[in-house]
């Protein structure tokens, strides 16, 4: 996919904004439109489709940047600009939710992983609120976040969904499988799409703990608490810690979530049950936070964001993922430490028995884009009289 | 006109279908459901691709007048012109008179 600034020249920012704020008139427009040109291509930056000549304007401009669209209810992405980093709160709830949750998860990233954003190097975070009517979901679309009003368009006594920006981890858990396709990118099937999904599900609810300040013994587990209308009978649409018991209800129906390798179900939909099967990890995530006590983020979720980040690939499958969690709390807490031990005992429980792989390095990071922008700082410093 | 709908995926997970006969719908019923099919272009809908991470999968079998015709498509996919039929279907799913 290419973009449509193809060429174009990058100054650092710093640079930009002092010419912004002292340069001529001139060189003022210029400076202002290199900066604007420069957000838009960060906003549309793609983990495998980095071209526009590798232009890497992304470390300069790094930061928490949010910007929060309206669809207006119709299916057009990504909509109207409500609020953007640095704007007042609205009276809109949804947009206020979309903006406070990427917040609260781009700083769980950052201020717990030393993580930029979703893609370690400062990507604006967009998100769409009011997308089409009676949408009860919310997706990540490759690029951006996308939030439904859920039953908004039905009667009352009829609605069974909220709309999906209520309950933070779910937008913690969209933003986070922007995460994991600038890393692992997990296959979207099967085992691989489960524990895909399972990531989403962990750093979701890490969000969620760490906004309240829950310590992983405290905390209900329950992703999307809150989604469910008083007409349904369930507290929410997952459970981490007993999978398959979020809700059971007439018309709904039951929580199809496996707990236990023994239950696994192969089923032809949902590529494979990956939002069914996602069950056991999740399951063996929450066991070993518990073991660990304390707050869930801060030792089985940086053990998680490890193997996230440096041991999995694309088709790791839950033994794969056991093994590397295994190898991830050996070299961060040492062989043999209570932490390695959890990580052993929580997949144990979940009918996967760690092997040690012996794998204490990593392996070696991808490729970076080289860093600086090629050919024409130069020439726009001599334009500019630098 | 028979309908089969299954819808799979999205956050939830958890997937639904349901099975319509315009036959044994109240008159508006069926002509609310054919009209909706007529406005989509139903027949001249062409598969796509799943894309994204958490969007809806769907699948909707039309049979009418001995012609059967199938189409999969996902949330930002599938033409704005057939998400009316898709909204309604999913509500269908929730009744025990058409869920399967
Ligand atoms: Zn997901």
């Amino acid at each position: 996919m290419s973009h449509r600034h193809s060429i174009f020249c990058i100054l650092p920012p710093h640079i930009l904004q002092e010419i912004a704020r002292r340069g001529s008139l001139a060189q003022r427009d210029l400076a202002i439109r290199n900066l604007t040109i420069s957000a838009e291509v960060r906003g549309y930056r793609q983990g495998l489709a980095v071209t526009a000549a590798k232009l890497d304007v992304t470390d300069a401009l790094a930061g928490k940047e949010r910007i929060v669209y309206d669809a207006q209810n119709s299916s057009v992405l990504p909509g109207l600009r409500m609020r953007g980093e640095g704007d007042p709160p609205t009276d809109d709830p949804a947009v206020d939710e979309a903006f406070d949750g990427s917040g609260a998860t781009y700083d769980l990233y950052n201020e717990v992983y030393d993580r930029d954003s979703i893609d370690s190097r400062g990507l604006r975070l967009d998100s769409t609120v009011h997308y089409q009517r009676g949408y009860d979901n919310a997706f990540w679309n490759g690029r951006q976040m996308v939030y439904g009003d859920g039953d908004e368009d039905l009667p009352e006594a009829d609605r069974l969904f909220n709309r999906f920006t209520i309950a933070i981890d779910i937008i913690g858990h969209e933003l986070t499988h922007g995460v994991t396709q600038y890393e692992a990118n997990l296959v979207y099937n099967n085992q691989p799409g489960a524990l895909n999904e399972s990531i989403s599900d962990v750093f979701g609810i890490l969000v969620k703990q760490r906004s309240l300040g829950q310590s992983a013994r405290n905390a209900n587990w329950i992703v999307g608490e809150g989604l469910l209308t008083s007409n349904v009978n369930g507290v929410g649409l997952r459970s981490m810690k007993a999978p398959g018991t979020a809700y059971n209800d007439p018309v709904l129906g039951s929580d199809p979530q496996p707990g236990h390798m023994d239950d696994y179900k192969s089923v032809p939909y949902d590529n494979g049950g990956v939002h069914i099967n996602s069950g056991i990890p999740n399951r063996a995530f929450y066991l070993v936070a518990y073991e660990l006590d304390g707050l869930a983020w801060e030792k089985a979720g940086r053990i998680w964001y490890d193997t996230l980040t440096n041991r999995l690939t694309a088709t790791s499958n839950f033994q794969a993922a056991a093994n590397a969690t295994f190898a991830a709390a050996k070299q961060l807490f040492g062989q043999g430490s209570l932490e390695q031990q959890a990580v052993q005992m929580g997949w144990s429980e979940v009918g996967i028995l760690v092997e040690d792989t012996g794998n204490d390095n990593p392996p070696p990071p991808p490729e970076e884009p080289p860093e600086e922008p090629q050919g024409c700082l130069p020439t726009v410093k001599s334009l500019l009289g630098f | 006109m028979r309908i089969y709908f299954e819808r799979s995926g999205g956050f939830l997970g958890k997937p639904v279908t349901c099975t319509v006969d315009t036959e044994s719908l109240p008159a508006d019923e069926a002509a609310a459901l054919q009209e909706m099919v007529a406005a989509a272009s139903f027949f001249e809908l062409r598969e796509t691709a799943p894309q994204g991470r958490d969007q809806f999968q769907y699948k909707v079998v039309v049979e009418a007048a001995q012609v059967k015709y199938t189409v999969e498509t996902t949330d930002t996919a599938a033409p704005d012109s057939l998400q009316p039929l898709l909204r309604k279907l999913t509500l269908m799913t929730r009744s025990t008179k058409f869920s399967s």
